[in-house]
């Protein structure tokens, strides 16, 4: 259980960005040759399957949280020390006087 | 964007509005092309009975019997947004009850990838020629005209009539005999 929660699921925020841009330029491209291809042969069905290998390989390469989603991570402030447990809050910048 | 669930979901969206786009495109590259073309329709037997009609008034009623050869090259109406095409023969005529009867006498579906070269001899009607009244008997004018339905992937469902038609004239009598 511990293993299957070490499996990082996020993106972040510049991952996401890019996630969303490749997904729609990957469709687009497959939508816009299918478009000429289906044309050339006359044939829309083929248009719609090239669209859907389209989607197939969006899906592949912008669902899951691929590592070179998570290049940019926040930096995130430190954990407060444990002492102001249970103090009220107060603004850091007042605490650290 | 932040799940994957969210991310899935956008991409199966966009997907379909990009699907729906192209569908449109496909519709308006056809918009403009003539779906007209040459039907040779010519008649071989024509022969009119007088028969009491069961499914209306039981009234004795003219009953045309044709027999026609039909000739056309259809495989050029086929285009990327033309799924199947639904023919169908018609007999036009005016008398003096009706100032325009039209009878569908045949039909025929061509699916895309058939053969849509039409090579028809002394072919039998598939409907009855039916008349309200007493208006076959003798009467010179009735004309054939071969018609087609377009059923497309996307937009408009025009009816093409094909040029070239085919008139007639039944014989002034009644056959009595079996056809």
């Amino acid at each position: 259980m511990d293993y299957f929660r070490s499996i990082p699921v996020h993106m972040d925020y510049d991952g996401q960005h890019r996630a969303e841009k490749l997904s729609r330029i990957i469709i687009t491209l497959f939508g816009a040759v299918g478009l000429i291809w289906g044309y050339i042969i006359q044939r829309f069905s083929q248009t719609v399957y090239i669209v859907g290998a389209g989607f197939v390989l969006a899906a592949i390469v912008t669902v899951p949280p691929w590592p070179m989603y998570r290049r940019k991570p926040l930096n995130w402030q430190k954990p407060r020390p444990a002492a102001s447990k249970g103090a009220p809050i107060k603004s850091p910048r007042k605490r650290n006087d | 964007m932040h799940s994957l669930l969210s991310r899935g979901n956008a991409i199966v969206a966009y997907t379909l509005s990009l699907l729906a786009c192209l569908t449109f495109l496909c519709f308006l590259s056809t918009l403009f092309v003539d779906y007209r073309t040459i039907a040779a329709i010519n008649t071989v037997k024509v022969v009119v009975k007088s028969v009491p009609d069961y499914s209306a008034a039981r009234e004795e009623c003219d009953l045309g019997f044709i027999t026609f050869d039909l000739q056309a090259n259809l495989t050029n109406l086929f285009n990327w947004n033309v799924k199947q095409l639904f023919l169908y023969l018609t007999a036009e005529y005016s008398t003096a009850n009706n100032a325009l009867s039209q009878v569908v006498l045949w039909d025929k579906i061509i699916l895309r990838g058939e053969k849509a070269i039409l090579d028809f001899k002394n072919m039998n009607t598939k409907y009855y020629f039916w008349d309200d009244g007493s208006g076959l008997r003798g009467h010179q004018n009735i004309t054939l005209t071969l018609a087609w339905n377009i059923i497309p992937n996307a937009g408009l469902l025009p009816s093409i009539v094909a040029r070239g038609q085919h008139s007639f004239a039944f014989p002034s009598n009644y056959t009595v005999t079996r056809v």
